[in-house]
């Protein structure tokens, strides 16, 4: 079976085991901190205000062994702290992080170690997430060498290094190359370097913060191929964030979409594309610029900019936006709803189709 | 639009050269680029990183500093040679006869200047109009690109608009002058999709009112197919392939805008694989003989180590830089060359 008939079997099947599954995850980040930037006065009275950025609110998902679940959505929409969150570069305010079954979103640093055998991150910039003064075979032997010790194996050092060329070669770098630096490389090598080094300990899944965006376009292609060929070759479930709808469909199995937070619509690949049912999917996908102008829908036309979030509108999270909104949105906050397929949708309109027209 | 009988052209670049002298070597950044513009035309200008792209468009404006230098050629904007124009011609020409929009609004405006007194700044320099109808053509020009209350936005910085809102900004002050020519380099790169169409519907529609030419610098070929009318493709500092937008995307002849075109994922043709082009943009300093495609180009053969390629008519429309070109209309696969 195919990786990708696996994901398929197992997103309709609901798998016993997901490889990861997120459940009402929060992150907040508190925007001032010290006594002093908190201090108003309101009616001549002091008070302490909290300001805090609401960057993940409550969003649920999972995803298989073997499946790639791509999160999507415009800058500051919360996709790149969900994968941080995950990753526990960030701590959670709230919910539940199960890997393997295993629920992390409370573990510690040291707790963290071994569950960093099983999840890797692969992350946008390879300029800045690969250290400049180590040479790469040190790079990308470092997470192996860290578990390695973490068991007590004999010959660690010689062990990851050892593996550390195997993996140079099978991400299409060379021998040779395991005693150069980073600064010695092209950008699309470098993004091999970083996947080299996410493979080192053999996990099951693979967070990658948009792994392509800082490359050319032709270099996309080559890192793209190279990730789907490794999911093929070692049955790695990806989680995808990009904001480029393109890739998106190139690569995940199903995708969500995001936005100020919230997670508002989640589908199988092919029919989030050809069905989508959230108004802000429909506006973001008939945005997307595209080189084939047969696929040039009628574009629906979002006015205004994303609001902040220091303080999100009642409601719906997109009713400023959305040109269907009415009273209700801003009384209601809308929950995600199966509607069939493997699609759910975070919308009012679900219950009110009628509604649904300009 | 017709090549026979277009109008004399607002600007024709021939075989323009900017160079950069640094310690290690000559960089030739843009090296031998020729093409003309008619007015009102919109063009592309796009490849990789390292193209050349973005020193053609600055160049233009004579915006090359030390250690780059225009080594040869010409840029005649109407019959005027401005690639040797003075300092304090060039000063008259930016802004009132060729305009720029940068890629990043953060950084291309003055962050301790109010907006209204950036703009002021271009009409002062480039008009007569006293202080009152300055002002009055300000809050016009920005309420023509979309920002309401457009009096009291006059008072403020920069740092209180959004992305969005400050490129809208930066494309106001680009047309307040009235030029004919706008230089946009990558002007949507830094925003969001839904905020990016809804700039290039503004610039679209603003552009085609004013009848000013646009050079639009991008690496972005969907962007590029959906607001040009032609398309000069770099790669390695010179011009690999030239012809109308659709032409060049739908099926182009050079082998390097093939792999280009076919390396961006198609919805409506998905494949297991993504066409890639092997390998990576040789260093500037150091490149290969002949073509500068070559070690990367599947159709290679040994004359192209030996003779770099002119561009030439190749199909239809379309020329090309390549001894090889793809000259019957087939779309090459992705596993072909995987």
């Amino acid at each position: 079976m195919t990786a990708s008939a696996m994901a398929a079997s197992a997103t309709t099947a609901a798998p016993a085991a997901p490889m990861l599954e997120v459940e009402n995850l929060e992150q907040r980040f508190p925007l001032r901190s010290g006594i002093i930037d908190r201090l108003t006065f309101e009616g001549g009275r002091p008070r302490l205000v909290d300001s805090v950025v609401h960057a993940v609110n409550g969003v649920s998902f999972s995803i298989a062994k073997g499946e790639v679940l791509a999160l999507v959505g415009e800058s500051g929409c919360g996709k790149s702290t969900v994968a941080k969150s995950i990753a526990r570069i960030y701590t959670p305010s709230g919910g539940r992080i199960r890997i393997d079954g295993e629920d992390v979103g409370a573990y510690g640093h040291r707790a963290m170690l071994p569950v960093r055998a099983k999840m890797q991150m692969i992350f946008q910039d390879p300029f800045a997430s690969l250290n400049p003064r180590q040479k790469v075979r040190d790079i990308v032997a470092e997470p192996l060498l860290e578990q390695l010790e973490r068991r007590g194996e004999a010959r660690a050092k010689a062990k990851a290094r050892e593996a550390a060329v195997a993996l140079l070669e099978r991400v299409g770098l060379n021998a040779e190359h395991a005693g150069r630096y980073p600064h010695q490389f092209s950008g699309g090598q470098r993004q091999r370097i970083g996947i080299a080094r996410a493979l080192s300990v053999n996990p099951g899944l693979i967070i990658a913060d948009e792994p392509v965006s800082a490359l050319d376009v032709s270099i996309q292609a080559q890192i793209l191929n190279l990730m789907m060929d490794l999911r093929d070759e070692f049955g790695l479930a990806y989680l995808f964030i990009s904001h480029d709808l393109s890739v998106v469909n190139h690569i995940a199995d199903r995708i969500g979409v995001m936005y100020l937070g919230f997670l508002v619509e989640t589908a199988p690949r092919d029919r989030l594309f050809s069905a989508p049912r959230h108004p802000y999917t429909r506006a973001l996908l008939s945005a997307a610029p595209t080189i084939d102008p047969a696929d040039r829908a009628v574009e629906i036309e979002l006015e205004g900019e994303v609001p902040s979030a220091l303080a999100l509108p009642s409601g719906c999270c997109f009713r400023t936006r959305c040109p269907f909104a009415y009273d209700r949105c801003a009384a209601e906050r809308p929950t995600l709803q199966d509607v069939g397929g493997g699609q759910s949708v975070a919308c009012h309109l679900i219950d009110e189709p009628e509604r649904d027209r300009p | 639009m017709d090549h026979q009988t277009a109008p004399a052209p607002l600007l024709d670049v021939r075989d323009l050269r900017t160079w950069f002298h640094t310690f290690s070597g000559t960089v030739k950044a843009v090296d031998g680029v020729s093409f003309t513009l008619a007015p009102g035309e919109v063009m592309g200008l796009v490849g990789e990183s390292g193209g050349g792209k973005s020193v053609v468009g600055f160049s233009l404006l004579g915006l090359i500093d030390p250690p780059g230098r225009i080594e040869g050629g010409e840029i005649l904007l109407d019959g005027e040679d401005i690639a040797r124009a003075s300092e304090e011609r060039l000063r008259r020409i930016r802004g009132r006869e060729i305009a720029m929009i940068f890629q990043d609004p953060m950084t291309s405006l003055n962050p301790v200047q109010t907006v209204g007194a950036q703009m002021d700044e271009m009409l002062r320099l480039h008009t007569d109009l006293d202080e009152a109808a300055r002002k009055a053509r300000c809050i016009a020009m920005l309420e023509s690109v979309g920002i309401s209350r457009a009096a009291e936005r006059l008072k403020a910085y920069p740092h209180q608009f959004s992305g969005g809102m400050r490129q809208r900004v930066v494309i106001a002050i680009a047309l307040l002058a009235a030029p004919r020519l706008i230089v946009a380099d990558e002007p949507t790169t830094a925003l969001d999709v839904t905020i990016q169409s809804q700039i290039l519907r503004l610039m679209r529609r603003r552009i085609a009112q004013t009848g000013a030419a646009m050079i639009l610098v991008t690496h972005d070929l969907a962007v590029v197919s959906e607001m040009v009318d032609k398309i000069v493709v770099l790669y390695c500092g010179k011009v690999v392939e030239t012809g109308p937008a659709r032409e060049v995307i739908a099926d182009p002849s050079h082998p390097y805008t093939r792999g280009l075109v076919d390396s961006i994922p198609n919805p409506r043709d998905r494949k297991p694989r993504l066409a890639q082009i092997p390998g990576a943009v040789p260093d500037i300093r150091n490149l290969p003989s002949g073509c500068s495609f070559r070690p990367r180009c599947p159709r290679a053969q040994a004359k192209c180590a030996e003779v770099a390629p002119a561009l030439a008519p190749t199909r239809g429309t379309l020329s090309a830089a390549c001894h090889f070109p793809i000259v019957e209309e087939i779309a090459m696969t992705g596993g072909e060359r995987a």
